[in-house]
């Protein structure tokens, strides 16, 4: 039994060991908490204060990490950057770590700090630059940009559309003031479209002065200095390095604070934990003395856990079984082979109440058709030897060692596949063998090397799809009625244990009768050759199953009309059900032949040249290329139409999904695992 | 080498089949891409989950192209040697090479249009809650069973064909 037996546990202890014990089953990681509503009886902790303040910490610590990340980013291999790793710590350091905390949330303080000065200095130096920018062209003016004028003279200074020289400008002048000298100006600078410009004049003629100047668009700056630009140039080239020093420093700050990223990764995990187990204590109940804890436990675990209070702790512990209605989780127990498809199962459904746990059944045939459709040896090879690194040189752990473990299977079920078919990276070998060792048919040569047939066609074990695709399409729909078949006795299976031994009966021998039957038809209808004694028993042997499904589909209807109503819909159900649910198998070939071809097609691109060195130096890189590009995409295909198959063929002949998976209150850490000792 | 009618009619099949698969696919994926860009501007990490909805209608592409090859083998352009001894393939033969095409044009070209439609629709799945995203795909893959079929109709029939002419 693959489905684990859940328990309810409540626990009561004494108030003053609330944290102690919430801590040891935070760490135990094996029960689920569940919510024991206020009454008039018990009281509840609170404890959203305490979460708020874990939570705010939390998000310094991030915050620093991330900054830290920014500026002195940590250096990772490529496959710790795939699959993040953790550092093992034992219990006794992370206590004595703990104590320090707070001292670490100093650093991140800090960090902080110096990252929020960072972005402030870099705002200003902007807004500083903006001005410099304004000033510029003003710099050659040495008064104050306000300046208008002495007791006798009026000036102006201000900026011109257009580009100016002297003379020019006084020929754009020359409609409003005549020919007469009643000016003299200076151009400051002009750049591209505007020209600065310092105009004085007598203050007996100031007025019509600036309507000339006005007309040809005079304007003053919006920002005039009271002292010389450059005065003021340089005061804020001063505010920017002063601004750019504040800003290194902040930055020698962070990088000095980056030799302490062990410590603050250990906050992030400190303030984690502490932030969920007050979402933890929120639930449980308290009166004067004592605390209540209920919740969900499995029935391996509840006694170990028990013994353990029970020796450390005043404490009682109720140990039953649920209740007929409630929602309980639902966690699975499998070894490494059948657990491993557990994470295709729960993007599904987590089995629901009345389910059994499809993953041993699902397993082995998930393998196998995941080869079939993936189908070349090559790729498999990678595919093992990829996830054999990742699981030897890496600490792999729940559901990413899980996944790594599928792809391990996987990558072998396609290596058998792939040498019963004769792909390894297409046709590398014989390709190779042909055109640069001009063995014509490498397979038959190694067979006469051998002395017997090993190869039966070109270097295949069992037989090429693309010589013989309606062969291997049979066998799909073999494989599909075999898989099918699986579905159907373990719907027979959880039926017959729920103690529904009439359905059991009623709902699998028929189906299995009639499709059994079916099978010598169909298979002569694809060119197979079946005695004609077999067709008739296996007629006669669907027609029964036909008669029984009339006849037992309708059985829950009240009247005959009704049971024969449904029975005959029911026949119909089956059969087209069936039809549509084997015929879907034949992807199993089309998928296998995309993957052979294709990969086929890469090598005799590269292989195009006439001569044997340009052979050699294109097929490398093709070969590396080509190949990559089609597992990739034959990877994605393959572990979708896999799914689809479990999902919707097999799946919907006895699974229905709905559970919950199993939440325990545990020690949820990024960086460091916690051993105890 | 015989290029005859025939063989052009065969030939235009499997070309057909190519294309329509391939514009197919450009269009479901490139519709795709543009819904995934929007989810991964605001979470990058879904990028992983978005990209494998993406690729999905791509296949009907690479099936066109198989039947294309596949065509090209079977008729012997490949080995430069059309296939029909002397007198090459003719006119009906060819045209039996270009219905077996039809469809995996026809079947392809549409499959992938809403298998893309689908698969936007699941990339807002992923958008909304990535713990489902696996439901997400096999919205998406339904779809792709007839680009299967199709595919499967079109390689049977052009084996068939191929065993029928040269006996």
């Amino acid at each position: 039994m693959a489905k684990q037996n859940i328990k309810k546990i409540e626990i009561l202890a004494s108030i003053n060991d609330v944290k102690e014990i919430v801590d040891l089953v935070q760490r135990k990681g094996i029960i689920e908490l569940s919510d024991i509503p206020d009454d008039n009886l018990v009281d509840k902790l609170s404890t959203s204060q305490s979460f708020g303040f874990y939570e705010k910490y939390l998000n310094e610590v991030k915050n620093a990490l991330k900054t830290l990340d920014k500026y002195c980013p940590k250096s990772k291999g490529l496959l710790e950057s795939i699959i993040p790793q953790k550092d093992n710590i034992s219990l006794a350091e992370y206590l004595k770590n703990a104590d320090k905390a707070n001292a670490y949330l100093g650093y991140c303080y800090d960090i902080n700090a110096a990252e929020k000065q960072i972005e402030e200095s870099a705002t200003s130096i902007a807004r500083c630059e903006l001005v410099l920018e304004n000033i510029e062209p003003w710099l050659d003016l040495d008064i104050p940009m306000k300046y208008s004028g002495s007791k006798t003279t009026s000036v102006f200074i201000g900026t011109l559309p257009e580009n100016y020289s002297s003379e020019t400008l006084k020929t754009a002048l020359l409609p409003y003031l005549g020919d007469e000298d009643r000016y003299e100006c200076e151009i400051i600078s002009s750049s591209g479209k505007q020209t600065y410009v310092f105009v004085i004049c007598h203050n007996e003629c100031k007025q019509l002065v600036y309507d000339a100047l006005r007309a040809i668009g005079f304007a003053y700056p919006s920002d005039p200095t009271k002292h010389p630009p450059r005065v003021r140039y340089e005061r804020y080239n001063k505010q920017i390095s002063d601004l750019k020093d504040k800003s290194d420093k902040a930055l020698e700050t962070i990088k000095d604070c980056a030799k302490y990223r062990r410590d603050i990764e250990f906050a992030y995990d400190y303030f984690s934990l502490y932030k969920e187990k007050y979402s933890a204590i929120s639930k449980l109940a308290v009166t004067e003395n004592i605390f209540i804890l209920n919740g969900y436990i499995t029935e391996e675990n509840a006694k170990r856990i028990s013994d353990e209070l029970e020796k450390k702790y005043t404490v009682a512990i109720n140990i039953t079984d649920p209740d007929e209605n409630e929602d309980v989780p639902v966690e699975l127990k499998n070894n490494s082979f059948n657990g491993a498809v557990e994470g295709i199962t729960n993007m599904y459904s987590p089995p629901g109440k009345n389910d059994i746990d499809p993953n041993p059944v699902m397993a082995f045939f998930y393998y196998a058709l995941f080869g079939i459709m993936l189908s070349d040896a090559g790729y498999g090879l990678l595919m093992v030897i990829g996830t054999a690194i990742a699981k030897s040189k890496m600490k792999l752990e729940g559901a990413m060692k899980k996944t790594v473990d599928m792809y391990f299977y996987c990558g072998i079920a396609t290596v058998f596949w792939g040498a019963l078919f004769g792909s390894w990276f297409g046709d590398i070998f014989e390709v190779v063998a042909k055109n640069f060792f001009g063995v014509a048919d490498l397979g038959a040569k190694i067979n006469d090397t051998l002395g017997f047939t090993l190869f039966r066609s070109g270097i295949a074990l069992w037989f090429q799809p693309v010589q013989d695709p309606m062969r291997l399409m049979r066998y799909s729909f073999l494989f599909g009625i075999i898989h099918l078949f699986a579905g159907l006795f373990a719907s027979f299976y959880k039926m017959w244990k729920a103690n529904n031994k009439i359905g059991a009966i009623c709902d699998v021998i028929p189906v299995f009768l009639l499709i059994t039957g079916i099978c010598p038809v169909g298979a002569g209808i694809l060119s197979v050759n079946v005695p004609s004694q077999l067709k008739n028993a296996g007629l006669i042997m669907a027609a029964a199953g036909a008669v029984l499904i009339v006849l037992t589909a309708g059985r829950d209807s009240k009247n005959i009309v009704g049971k024969l109503g449904l029975g005959l819909y029911g026949l119909y159900n089956t059969a087209s059900g069936w039809m549509s649910d084997i015929l879907s198998y034949s992807r199993l070939l089309a998928l296998g032949l995309c993957t052979g071809v294709i990969a086929s097609v890469v090598n005799t691109m590269g292989t195009i040249p006439q001569n044997t060195v340009a052979k050699a130096c294109l097929l490398v890189p093709v070969f590396i290329f080509g190949h990559v590009v089609n597992m990739a995409i034959n990877l994605i295909g393959t572990y979708v139409h896999t799914n689809r198959l479990q999902y919707v063929e097999f799946f919907s002949k006895f699974y229905e999904g709905g559970g919950r998976s199993f939440t325990p209150l545990k020690t949820n850490t990024k960086y460091f695992n916690i051993k105890e000792d | 080498m015989n290029l005859t009618m025939g063989a052009l009619l065969a030939i235009l099949g499997g070309v057909i089949a190519a294309i329509m698969g391939g514009v197919g696919s450009a269009i479901g994926v490139g519709t795709v891409g543009q819904a995934a860009a929007g989810v991964v501007s605001e979470d990058p990490s879904k990028f992983g989950k978005v990209l494998i909805l993406q690729i999905l209608p791509g296949t009907q592409g690479l099936y066109g192209f198989l039947v294309a090859f596949l065509l090209l083998v079977q008729i012997g352009v490949m080995s430069g040697e059309i296939i029909g001894g002397d007198t090459g393939l003719t006119v009906s033969q060819g045209l039996m090479y270009f219905a077996a095409c039809m469809p995996m044009a026809v079947g392809g070209l549409i499959s992938a249009m809403y298998q893309g439609k689908a698969a936007v629709a699941g990339v807002g799945i992923v958008a909304k809650k990535p713990e489902e995203s696996g439901k997400a795909i096999i919205f998406a893959a339904m779809v792709e069973t007839y680009a299967v079929l199709a595919l499967l109709i079109s390689i049977l029939s052009i084996f068939s064909i191929t065993s029928i002419i040269t006996g």
